[in-house]
């Protein structure tokens, strides 16, 4: 009979922000997992009763990496509150500073946070050992010196619309305060195409944008990775060969039920933006999977439940819709991980409970037929999916990587679609009003609330992606996406259990985005909204 | 060789994420050509778990040489000052930040969170957010005023949300190559090789500050900012004009008005209704005016501009 081995980790980093994981281990492998948000720091409640405007400031110092991602989610929010019209080139600029955040991300999380993992001691049997540390150890190596520093040049475009990255506020109801003129846009070509010259395709993929796009399925994409050297040996080709080598592709499944709001509205559909009309107006469909009965259907708003049986706060009836919740913190956050262990709700699909977020959730998403005839589809990776028996780290951090196509194609439409002569923004009414902003950041769904009463906010609510995904068990006792992930994980040395760190970067947490508001020095009830 | 520990505590990483676009020096040219030891850093570095504690205990002692202790975030004390609501390695990270202060040769805080309190800091202060050795304008904050690290300096702040890649680099290459004397501090601790000028120091709209020329509206291709938008430009102390941002721009002059984040008030008025994005006047005069110019000053400049305003000033200049 074996012993349980309990491990605490306290940090986990290399995700953003603090994130301790405890794990029960029985004969090398992972037989139970918590996980737990760390921070406080209180964004709704600093918001409330401020200039309606405020999320704009104060919402993407909620992130440091997804902070345009807060912006999109702010100002959206408050043109459906205010019922504003907002010009084609304002909602293409706004598409583009997402889209520019998002791809500095791609390199920037992959050689940064996750690829370093893979040059721990525990792999160094595997023959593609020492190529790893040749490429991609911290600070030191080819590839992560490389990746790393160029991750800084998309977001110059970032830049030229909103003055500096991180955390503009350019994004604002009624369009944005920029006004680009044609060196911008030209400026923007050249640093896309470099961009492109020197990693997508010469350290990434290791063949041109349009090669990557021909592959379809699996088996499209395993003739790929042997049809020339310069594939097997790119980024992307070390990557898969020697995860499976190490058997990323073996673990970290999880709840295999998954999110995501979609995003990029397009130029001509949002210009009057309701909550409401959303799902029919974006470019990149949402949805929710639900992989073991293998369906898709679009995501509604008024489903999402936070659930806080398991954090620290003490709030009777149930899971609640976040604008209905009264937040009631327990001060005292001692971990007692059969009851209170985190700072992080339950944010749950009122009727599929837990659902993951992210790259994986929205390229299962894109495989589906759920979605409008204009919406994007690409069926790569649930084929991906299907093939290798469900979901595992190593497939999804190649869904993250792989969304680099849509992204840089995405950009060049922006580009084209700009009418440098037409108005980036109409002055809007400013009013009372309930509204909902939504995102897809490269971390996942991101959503914002806001209720504006008299002139000033009365309720402002934000779940982010990594809310949904490090969320404690809920009410019904069902584990979190990522501690779910975290059962079978085998730990062949539990002084360094690089493994547990593999599954929590895969997920690419971040946990200042994460935790909520509450009233700490009066557990004041805030505000009621009901959605309708 | 300089041994750095950077630690994070009530913040958002902005300024590590700023800090990576760096280049000349990169952050991966100042590991390997300045001689750089990152002993760890939350969103890089290699060690978790206890690895992380032991690192950190080794500093403490005196066992690994501390030279640089950078801190980004606020110093959390909630809740009722024990500190518990920002853990780190299992106790509060106060509690490691008051140690690794104390054995440190130079203590850093970068971005505001950690010079003034920051964003966190915004009134109520749910997290009784300090910054190291400030709160707003108030000298003291977590360490108390009188704090000064092993060499002898006080905290080094380099404020702003988030501070410049720049601003962070080249103090560690000062402080790294022996020149950590040059360091030239202001009254609020930020280095003046950097702070003394203004955001307007540079602005690409100065002629139209100049001849009274406002932006009315976002979106347009001319005009100041500072007249009805809000901006701060006049009134902070930032390289933002000189030093630009991603190599390309600033805020102004992507026609984003300045919001005052490197000093210590940010954000300015509490946010409170009525101030987000808007210039607050008093019968047509601005509330807060240009750094040492006072109203009567104002109002005879202004209307000297208004005379002598070329026709070109209200023609779009910003153009396609």
């Amino acid at each position: 009979m074996s012993q349980v081995q309990t491990l605490d980790i306290s940090p986990v980093g290399r995700v953003e922000g603090d994130l301790d994981v405890r794990v029960d281990i029985e004969d090398g492998v992972v037989t139970n997992a918590w996980t737990s948000a760390e921070l406080f720091r209180g964004f709704e409640i600093i918001l409330r009763d401020k200039d309606p405007q405020a999320g704009l400031v104060v919402t993407p110092r909620a992130c440091g990496i997804c902070g345009a991602s807060h912006l999109t989610c702010a100002a959206w929010a408050l043109d459906t509150a205010w019922g504003t019209e907002v010009p084609r080139n304002a909602i293409i600029a706004r598409n583009l500073g997402q889209l520019a955040e998002s791809l500095q991300s791609l390199p920037r999380h992959h050689y940064g946070l996750f690829m370093i993992d893979m040059c721990n001691k525990n792999y160094k049997n595997s023959p593609f050992y020492e190529e790893a540390v040749k490429r991609w150890a911290p600070f030191t190596g080819t590839n992560y010196e490389h990746g790393v520093t160029i991750s800084g040049r998309p977001v110059e475009i970032y830049a030229m619309l909103g003055g500096q990255w991180p955390h503009s506020s350019f994004m604002v109801p009624g369009g944005v305060m920029c006004s680009p003129t044609l060196t911008d846009v030209t400026r923007s070509w050249g640093i896309l195409e470099h961009f492109r010259t020197n990693w997508i395709e010469s350290m990434w993929l290791g063949c041109s944008l349009e090669r990557y796009e021909e592959i379809q399925t699996y088996d499209d994409f395993m003739a790929w990775l042997d049809e020339k050297p310069e594939h097997a040996n790119s980024d992307l080709g070390m990557m898969w060969r020697m995860g499976c080598d190490i058997g990323l592709d073996k673990y970290g499944k999880g709840l295999d039920k998954f999110v995501s709001w979609g995003y990029l509205p397009h130029e001509e559909k949002y210009n009057k933006p309701t909550i409401g009309n959303r799902n029919q107006s974006i470019q990149m469909p949402s949805g929710v999977f639900d992989g073991a009965t293998g369906t898709h259907k679009l995501m509604d708003q008024a489903k999402t439940r936070e659930d806080v049986t398991h954090a620290w706060y003490d709030e009777g009836g149930g899971a609640k819709h976040p604008f209905d919740r009264t937040t009631q913190p327990i001060s005292n956050n001692e971990h007692d991980f059969e009851k209170n262990y985190s700072w992080s709700t339950a944010t749950v699909h009122e009727e599929n409970g837990h659902l993951e977020a992210g790259p994986l959730a929205r390229e299962l998403i894109y495989g589906g037929d759920h979605m409008e005839d204009f919406q994007y589809k690409d069926g790569l990776v649930l084929d991906m999916y299907k093939k290798m028996g469900g979901a595992n780290v190593l497939l999804r951090h190649f869904a993250r990587m792989h969304e680099v196509k849509y992204i840089y194609r995405q950009i060049e439409r922006c580009l084209r679609e700009l009418r440098l002569d037409e108005p980036f923004y109409i002055k809007p009414k400013e009013q009372d009003g309930q509204g909902w902003g939504a995102t897809e950041a490269i971390r996942g769904a991101l959503c914002h609330w806001i209720e504006v009463e008299g002139g000033k906010i009365k309720n402002y609510q934000i779940i982010a992606p990594t809310t949904w995904n490090v969320g404690p068990r809920s009410a019904e006792e069902e584990r979190g996406p990522i501690e779910e992930a975290l059962i079978g994980t085998p730990i062949a040395d539990p002084s360094d259990p690089v493994e547990v760190g593999h599954v929590a970067r895969s997920y690419d947490s971040c946990l200042v985005c994460t935790v909520h508001a509450h009233d700490a020095k009066t557990g004041e009830e805030l505000s009621r909204f009901k959605t309708s | 060789m300089a041994n750095i520990l950077w630690l994070q505590g009530g913040a958002c990483s902005g300024n590590t994420m700023s800090f990576l676009n760096a280049e000349e020096p990169s952050a991966c040219d100042l590991v390997t050509d300045f001689g750089m030891n990152i002993l760890w850093q939350p969103s890089l570095g290699v060690e978790l778990g206890d690895d992380v504690k032991n690192i950190l205990t080794n500093c403490v002692s005196g066992e690994t040489k501390l030279d640089i202790f950078v801190f980004e975030g606020s110093v959390v004390n909630a809740p009722n000052g024990t500190g518990e609501w920002n853990r780190f390695c299992g106790r509060p990270m106060k509690e490691w930040v008051r140690e690794l202060c104390d054995a440190a040769d130079f203590v850093v805080a970068l971005g505001d969170c950690a010079t003034w309190g920051g964003i966190p800091a915004t009134a109520p202060n749910p997290s009784e957010s300090q910054g190291l050795q400030f709160l707003k304008r108030e000298n003291g904050g977590f360490l108390g005023g009188g704090f000064t690290s092993k060499a002898g300096l006080p905290v080094i702040n380099i404020p702003g949300c988030p501070a410049h890649p720049d601003w962070v680099t080249q103090i560690l290459v000062a402080i790294a190559t022996g020149r950590a004397g040059d360091l030239a501090l202001d009254e609020f601790q930020r280095p003046k090789t950097f702070f003394q000028s203004f955001t307007q120091t540079g602005c690409t709209r100065n002629m139209h500050f100049a001849y009274k020329v406002s932006t009315t509206e976002f979106g347009q291709r001319k005009g100041c900012l500072f007249y009805d938008l809000g901006c701060r430009g006049p009134m902070t102390h930032s390289p933002c004009n000189r030093i630009l941002w991603n190599r390309v721009s600033s805020k102004t002059r992507a026609g984003m008005p300045c919001l005052g984040c490197t000093e210590p008030e940010f954000p300015f008025f509490d946010l409170a209704p009525g101030t987000v994005f808007k210039t607050q006047t008093v019968m047509g005069v601005p509330k807060d005016l240009p750094t040492g110019v006072d109203k009567k000053g104002y109002i005879k400049l202004t209307g000297a501009a208004k005379a002598a305003m070329p026709a070109w000033a209200e023609q779009d200049i910003f153009v396609v």
